[in-house]
């Protein structure tokens, strides 16, 4: 059962109102960190974040709180609101690419550097693609220190997603082959789950070793293509593999009955959901604890 | 046209560009056989990850694939420069091009008329049209459920710029702050109420000779009258939002990205949201809209049907941001 970080970042897919309710606490990694340690002790063993500046400052707050070891990681790259916002003001992908190399430059993650060079040199999007993975994966042990569980990198939905409709069969073989390599589990996150499985598959790869983080709900929102189809998918997998996200479609659902409604299904491995307040993290993982385990 | 293919070509693969070829791949019978970007880097990186596509240096370079359509999907500055030698080249009869149409309504007009001496079909990707809310909307309207319209309020904010130094902003080819936001609400009233024209602006805050906080008035022939704010250095938008409120005379419509109400005057009221709406798509890419438009597009071209927002509607909001821009000049 994962802590959710969409709170955090001022998330709500249910309304932009909530979304600016939520800004308080991403602006309070300390606040944020107590939560996490809170869910923590109502029966959450992890942390779904995707890799900012906020949410590193997060873990930062739970590693001086001695709970780091409590918790296994499952990251989310890259963080694609910050990346597009970063595009939109520097003129586009260039000037991205541009604002990129400067920070790995200054991050001094020299293996990381020399991969790009080379990647850069021979435009070779593999060895950009490693480049990428180890600067983020810096990131994450440098905020969260030696004792951190990183259990899963997950590859952003945008990114599969895109990866997914352009055939790119070398990106998820290359996206596992480098994580496999570094003892983390590779993870992918989806809005078109039945499509992922497929493709998978089909450039031969044990989708059953990888993570899925993907929208389970009863009223099918963000299941895509539809409820029906991605249920199927699930109840073919032949070992669990998913970690359902959106299980309260984005606050639209109770907890109580998003929970009876994944209770019900097969091969859901775990569960990602997002807590504001103290409140809220002991109820959610109570619940999610009666239900589901 | 039988099993055949469209055969689809992209200029420009900035996020719209990637965005539309993605989504372009996945939908049945079309099939994109060239891209093209000016930048030598973003072309040496593709050809690279996309290696059975083509990727060209010049829009011109598209002669000979023998294309149903052409997806322009440059920064704004480019568009007509783009559009002009697709149909001048007689590259393809068929364009899509992302908002806004043209950088000016000089453009947009020779535009206009281009698209017209083809005879093809033409578009112009204003997305919010293809929102579960606002579509909701427009039939809420179009029904009449709020009685004749008096008057509406609006707004396009973004937190895009907040707290981004100014000399750090390189804006320009996104057209300024009412070409990339306030064109969404303008496209918007338009697909409600009809022509529209700019009764007045005003800036409340101007960066480097551009306003970034603004206010104009709308006023339609039939009486309608409207107010749109925009801006994109909005605190807490971390995603840009469009809304509106519509008075009626038997009550009033509200509606923004994630929810539409409606509200009688007997107190009775409605709200559905986007959960309520079946936003599902058989490939959804960011968002569920971009492949609900590639396919509206997409089909207008099989059956050979006029697609909207149309070249020609599409122009009249040219036309309103030149005129909001004039107005600003002259402070009225």
């Amino acid at each position: 059962m994962l802590v959710g970080d969409n709170p955090f970042h001022g998330i709500s897919h249910l309304s932009q109102e909530r979304s600016k309710a939520r800004i308080s606490v991403s602006e309070d990694p300390d606040a944020a960190a107590s939560l996490v340690c809170l869910a923590l002790d109502n029966g959450a063993n992890g942390f779904m974040f995707s890799v900012s500046e906020t949410t590193l400052a997060i873990l930062k707050k739970i590693r001086e709180k001695g709970e780091i070891s409590r918790l296994g990681l499952y990251a989310i790259v890259p963080y694609a609101y910050e990346y597009v916002r970063l595009a939109t003001q520097t003129g586009g992908l260039v000037g991205l690419a541009k604002r990129f190399s400067k920070q790995l430059v200054t991050s001094r993650n020299l293996g990381a550097i020399a991969s790009g060079v080379k990647g850069v040199l021979g435009m070779n999007p593999e060895a950009l693609l490693r480049t990428y993975l180890s600067y983020e994966i810096s990131r994450i042990k440098s905020a969260a220190g030696k004792d951190a569980r990183i259990e899963s990198v997950l590859l952003h939905e945008v990114i599969t997603d895109m990866a997914l409709a352009l055939n790119l069969d070398w990106l998820f073989q290359a996206y596992s082959r480098y994580l496999f390599k570094h003892h983390i589990t590779p993870g992918f996150n989806t809005c078109n789950f039945p499509t992922l499985v497929t493709e998978l598959r089909e450039c031969d790869m044990e989708v059953e070793e990888t993570f899925v983080a993907t929208p389970f709900n009863r009223v099918g929102f963000q299941m895509n293509p539809s409820r029906e189809k991605c249920e199927k998918t699930l109840r073919e997998m032949r070992k669990p593999l998913v970690v359902a996200i959106s299980m309260l479609a984005a606050g639209y659902l109770k907890l109580p009955e998003a929970a009876d409604y994944l209770a019900g299904l097969p091969n859901v491995r775990g569960v990602a959901v997002g807590v504001s307040n103290d409140k809220h993290a002991m109820e959610t993982f109570r619940i999610l604890n009666e239900k589901l385990r | 046209m039988g099993e055949r293919k469209l055969r689809v070509g992209v200029v420009g693969l900035g996020k719209m560009g990637l965005v539309h070829t993605s989504v372009l791949n996945v939908l049945p019978n079309v099939e994109v056989v060239a891209l093209c970007d000016k930048s030598d880097l973003i072309r040496r990186f593709f050809k690279k990850v996309l290696k059975h596509v083509p990727i060209l240096d010049d829009a011109e370079n598209l002669s000979g694939y023998g294309l149903d359509a052409v997806y322009v999907t440059t920064p704004i500055p480019y568009h007509c420069n783009v559009a002009r030698t697709v149909y001048q080249k007689k590259i393809s009869d068929n364009v899509f091009v992302e908002k806004t149409l043209a950088a000016s309504f000089k453009e947009a007009e020779e535009l206009c008329g281009l698209a017209r001496r083809s005879g093809g079909v033409n578009m112009v990707g204003y997305l919010r049209r293809f929102y579960v809310t606002f579509a909701k909307a427009k039939s809420l309207l179009d029904e009449g459920k709020i009685g004749d319209v008096s008057s509406f309020k609006a707004y396009a904010f973004s937190s895009d710029f907040v707290n981004t130094k100014v000399e750090n902003r390189e804006s320009g080819d996104r057209g300024g702050v009412l070409a990339d936001l306030g064109s969404y609400g303008m496209d918007l009233a338009l697909w409600f109420f009809g022509d529209l024209s700019v009764k007045s602006a005003r800036a409340e805050s101007i960066v480097q000779n551009n306003a970034e906080v603004l206010r104009f008035e709308l006023c339609q022939n039939q009486g309608i009258t409207g107010i749109c704010d925009v801006s994109w250095c909005m605190k807490d938008y971390r995603m840009p939002e469009v809304g509106f409120t519509v008075d009626g005379s038997k009550g009033t419509v509200t509606v923004n990205d994630d929810w539409v109400e409606l509200r009688l005057r007997d107190d009775a009221s409605s709200r559905w949201y986007r959960q309520d709406l079946n936003d599902n798509v058989p490939f959804c890419l960011g968002l569920p809209e971009y492949y609900r438009e590639d396919k509206y597009f997409v089909s207008c071209l099989w059956e050979g049907r006029e697609a909207e927002p149309c070249f020609e509607s599409a122009s009249k909001i040219d036309k309103m941001i030149e005129d909001v821009k004039n107005r600003l000049r002259k402070g009225d």
